[in-house]
């Protein structure tokens, strides 16, 4: 490849395919041969099934339910957890839970059958939110006291800290659910090719439904050949959920012996899939005289829904990102994943981290606005810097750029001059937030767990296949891949071929998730590009072979989650600004500045598409991305109740980088997909609360919220509650 | 599901004689109706009854002044041709520039719009605030009506089963006020749903004395809000600081929000008051908004606590 630097932009591999429209997604497939199917699912939010009245199905439809998982299968989705059950037995513990798939081969007589089926419930009271959940309403349905997860975890000795301090004050801060709206709506084809199962799938993971279902038949992994389709959009609503799916189509095509197909609508899709988990962070912050932070503790607290699924590692993220990007004298985390009776909470970027970074943000603005600091000054003293100590008492081991960082954002966006200039409550107002995301998994997860493998292989016409298991989910990696691969092979990128995965042709490179792709399977590929350039010119057809190592000396315990949880964090720096109409509380964002630490990047063009994706995707999640839950039912079901950004909401971003190289990620990258979105809302809501001069400790916080608060809510500058 | 017909008539002659022989749903731009009888996908949308697609009538179609001033819309005019027109009055030419994205715009038609009789429509606000007519027609003759008296209620329309609405025709325009306002909030920037929208007019005689005023306020109860008492209590008098809080007050009480009443109360309030206040003040821009931007140099400090 012809360019000097990684970094310079090129066209996107799947530009063509995607914005001419002829990329075929898992529903433009012709799977004539296949029956349609519908889901059967929970209409009610908790109770007992009763009685099940299925219409009499004519010839060539089939009632598929726990029943037809055979003798030695378990009834169950392995996730992380295996908790989660494939189809609902006796009791229903949300709304929308799985019981049957009706299958048939004519939609409409589908449509029709699938409105007559009638479910008889003994409905129990739900328990929706996160107090509901830990007050055990309706009674305790997990453990005796609804609690899915916990853990805890302490640096320093914040208790005798405590007993030192001058004042300890006390805030809570709360977060919503947040829908993926990904562009395509899930889907999902199962059928039999030489005697195997054979899934046509939306997906993040191909890897992760053969693990997850394959225990529904009693049968090993292999038996099950995963191909991902092209997949339009994700963010974390694709990595587990298809497992949803793919379970009982599997259960299906084992009972009818013919390929079966489901395909959501939006609404669908919309009101029976996972969403990112509500939190609320209880903070209890010991000050000495002069305001100084002396301990801080968090209790962090994550609806997980119905079943725990995957909620334990979204709320150990959590609880490893409620410091932020600071080291306090004495902290402590504790985090419970609790129990209630809504659609399971599951991944969407950022993984848990957002959550507790928008909350420790927010209390630290707090903080610093009741002594009547500016919130950037506060937050200055706390910033932690290379060889810090993490929440989890290991160190940061690389340089952090924060600094640097700052000075971009202060220059661009003319910071110091216009918090001067803005009063508190003047309608005008300008916020700033910093965060970070530790890429890949956590610990030691990427050796103990995934153990990623990944292949090149070079043909006798000089081409080159990268095979692995990541997938392009509009992130990109199609093009990053085969990039760093040209690169260091010195060839065209065209010359570089890289499919959609198909679980039996490729090794397992682990899921396309957690930040890891560009940092741990490029680095395979790199690695792997480095053994194939010695033999390139001599060898005609071959494959060379990397998997990962862990760098030694950075140990983890994941049974007290104490180390090195994160070898490289990606850190942001972001700015925004804000006027509010006096009249209507609507709240125009005047502009947004932002500097990232993604390593070195791969390619500038696509890591810039991530952060004006990610920053307006997180800015959406703290304004109008209100779902409610309504004893137990979701309220917004379409993209007209459910308010996503447009380009028309925000003006065009300013964005700037630093350079840090990480040195074991190919060309010196790190992770940023997640990181991205990490920050934006809480400058957000800093620069609002300014604006309007009032304290906003929840989102999303949309116009009406926003009138609310300019008429009753609480002024920025008293104290946050005083508990001694 | 029985098969059901659907007539694409060529002519309004046509139309009217269908209507006169049967009961059809009558779909105009289909913005709403297909999204309301939307099936699943491949299945074809279910309707209980036959529909007849009114899109050819040419007769409907077109924006002229008439020989009394007014203007006349045809009814299948969609949004984008009645934003884009400089002979149509201010007031709706925002409404329609602003309701749902672009695709929908040129879809969508002002006749639709009127009868759907969504509390949430955009064309409604306008038209009732510039005592907009319909014209009703059917092989019997024409009606006209005040578009406020049309709309009875919720989702419900004056409409005799053999009638087609065919003209909107709107008196006054901005022309015929010093001072005039309209603002939606929708639920974001584009594409958006109205969470309120509040449309007023104001015109001066001599001795700042108040000539006309008029008020509509959308999404704000079971149909578009405009009341008559309310704008008489400023109409023959002064603007005063005391007189803008009795309409305020009065018009307070003829709205009713369900969700959000706090917001839509308050919003209401303090639109109504930016507005009169302006006036007041007599700006040289005779367009009123929310607030002067700030970013407007040399325009004066907004007051934020109004």
């Amino acid at each position: 490849m012809d360019i000097n630097d990684i970094s310079t932009a090129v066209r996107r591999v799947d530009a063509l395919e995607k914005c001419s429209g002829t990329a075929k997604y898992v529903s433009d497939y012709d799977f004539n041969d296949c029956l349609w199917s519908k889901m059967i699912r929970s209409s009610i939010p908790r109770g007992i099934i009763k009685n099940i009245r299925i219409p009499t199905l004519p010839d060539g439809y089939f009632w598929v339910d726990y029943k037809d998982i055979p003798k030695g299968g378990k009834n169950y989705l392995h996730m992380i957890a295996t908790d989660w059950k494939c189809f609902a037995e006796h009791d229903v513990r949300y709304t929308g839970e799985t019981i049957a798939l009706l299958c048939g081969p004519d939609k409409k007589i589908l449509e029709d059958l699938y409105k007559q089926v009638e479910i008889e419930y003994e409905e129990l009271e739900p328990a929706v939110t996160i107090d509901e959940g830990l007050n055990c309403k309706g009674g305790a349905f997990v453990n005796d006291n609804n609690i899915h997860c916990h853990l805890k975890l302490q640096v320093g000795d914040v208790d005798s800290a405590f007993k030192k301090a001058d004042r300890i004050v006390t805030e809570t801060i709360e977060t919503g659910f947040q829908e993926h709206v990904y562009l395509e709506t899930n889907g999902a084809c199962c059928k039999i090719e030489n005697n195997k199962y054979v899934f046509y799938v939306s997906a993040q993971c191909p890897f992760y439904i053969r693990k997850s279902i394959a225990p529904l038949l009693n049968i090993s992994p292999d038996e099950i050949i995963v191909k991902q389709t092209v997949t339009g959009g994700a963010f974390g609503g694709k990595e587990h959920f298809p497992d949803v799916l793919c379970g009982p189509l599997l259960v299906a095509v084992h009972k009818i012996g013919k390929g079966v197909k489901l395909f959501f609508t939006r609404e669908e899709d919309m009101e029976n899939s996972v969403k990112r988990h509500p939190s609320k962070v209880v903070f209890k912050t010991g000050l000495d005289k002069n305001g100084n932070i002396l301990a801080m503790e968090s209790k962090v607290y994550y609806n997980a829904g119905g079943y725990l699924s995957s909620s334990f590692v979204v709320l150990q993220r959590g609880c490893f990102h409620v410091s932020g990007c600071y080291e306090f004298p004495n902290f402590s985390s504790e985090g419970f994943g609790v129990a209630t009776n809504t659609f399971p909470s599951c991944a969407f970027r950022g993984f848990g981290a957002p959550q507790t970074l928008f909350a420790i943000e927010t209390h630290m603005c707090h903080l610093a606005e009741m002594q009547g600091l500016d919130p950037l000054e506060f937050k200055k003293r706390y910033f932690i810097k290379k060889g810090g100590i993490t929440s989890t008492n290991g160190k940061v081991v690389e340089d952090v750029k924060i600094p640097e960082m700052l000075n971009q954002v202060l220059k661009t966006s003319d910071y110091k001059r216009k918090v001067k200039q803005y009063a508190l409550g003047s309608g005008k107002g300008i916020g700033i937030s910093f965060y970070n995301h530790g890429g890949a998994f956590t610990g030691n997860g990427e050796q103990a767990i995934i153990k990623a493998k990944c292949k090149l292989k070079k043909y006798s016409n000089g081409k080159v296949e990268i095979l692995c298991g990541q997938t392009e989910m509009g992130q990109g990696f199609k093009t990053i891949l085969p990039k760093i691969a040209a690169k260091v092979l010195n060839i065209p990128l065209i010359d570089v071929i890289y499919n959609n995965p198909d679980t039996s042709k490729v090794p397992d490179s682990g899921p396309t998730a957690a930040s890891r792709s560009t940092m741990i399977v490029g680095k395979l590929v790199e690695k792997a590009a480095l053994l194939m350039k010695e033999r390139f010119n001599k060898e005609k057809e071959f494959e060379v072979e990397t998997s990962y190592e862990h760098p030694e000396g950075y140990d983890w315990d994941q049974e007290n989650f104490q180390g090195y949880a994160y070898l490289g964090y990606g850190w942001g720096v972001c700015v925004v600004e804000v006027e509010v109409d006096p009249c209507t509380g609507e709240v125009t964002t005047k502009g947004i500045w932002s500097s990232h630490d993604a390593g070195h990047l791969i390619d500038e063009k696509i890591v810039h598409g991530q952060v004006n994706g990610g920053v307006i995707q997180g800015i959406g999640w703290a304004s109008t991305e209100v779902m409610e839950n309504i004893n137990g039912y979701f309220k917004q079901k379409s993209m007209s109740d459910y308010i996503i950004p447009t380009s028309m909401d925000y003006p065009s971003q300013y964005v700037d980088f630093v350079e840090n190289p990480y040195k074991w990620g190919p060309f010196g990258a790190k992770g940023m997909g997640e990181l991205v979105f990490n920050g934006s809302g809480a400058a957000y809501i800093d620069a609002l609360s300014r604006a309007i001069g009032k304290r906003i400790s929840s989102i999303p916080c949309p116009t009406e919220k926003v009138m609310e608060y300019m008429l009753n809510g609480k002024d920025i500058k008293d104290s946050l509650n005083i508990c001694r | 599901m029985e098969k059901i017909d659907c007539y694409i008539p060529e002519t309004l002659q046509e139309a009217l004689e269908i209507l006169h022989r049967e009961d059809v749903i009558i779909l105009a731009g289909g913005s709403d109706l297909m999204v309301f009888h939307k099936n699943e996908p491949s299945l074809i949308p279910e309707f209980e009854k036959s529909v007849m697609i009114i899109r050819n009538l040419n007769e409907l179609k077109g924006i002229r002044i008439n020989s009394n001033g007014e203007c006349e819309i045809g009814a299948l005019c969609t949004s984008n041709e009645i934003a884009e027109s400089t002979i149509v009055p201010w007031h709706l030419r925002q409404a329609a520039s602003r309701m749902g994205a672009v695709g929908l715009r040129n879809s969508a038609t002002i006749g639709g719009n009127i009868a759907n009789a969504s509390p949430k429509g955009d064309m409604p606000g306008p038209l009732y605030l510039l005592d907009a007519r319909v014209k009703l027609t059917s092989l019997n003759g024409s009606r006209e009506m005040l578009v406020s008296d049309f709309i009875i209620k919720f989702k419900s329309i004056d409409l005799k089963k053999d009638e087609l609405i065919t003209k909107i025709i709107i008196p006054y325009s901005e022309r015929d006020f010093d001072y005039i306002f309209w603002h939606k909030v929708g639920t974001r920037k584009s594409n958006a749903i109205s969470k309120i929208t509040v449309g007023m007019a104001l015109k001066f005689a001599e001795d700042e004395i108040v000539k006309d005023f008029r008020l509509s306020a959308t999404s704000t109860g079971a149909k578009t809000n405009r009341n008559r008492d309310v704008e008489n209590l400023l109409i023959g008098s002064k603007i005063t600081e005391e007189n803008i809080s009795r309409v305020i007050e009065a018009f307070d009480q003829v709205i009713s929000p369900r969700a959000m009443p706090v917001f839509r109360r308050e919003s209401t309030k303090r639109m109504i008051r930016r507005f009169l206040s302006q006036c007041l003040l007599h700006p040289e821009s005779r367009v009123i908004d929310t607030y002067d931007s700030y970013y407007v140099p040399g325009s004066p400090k907004p007051v934020f606590n109004i």
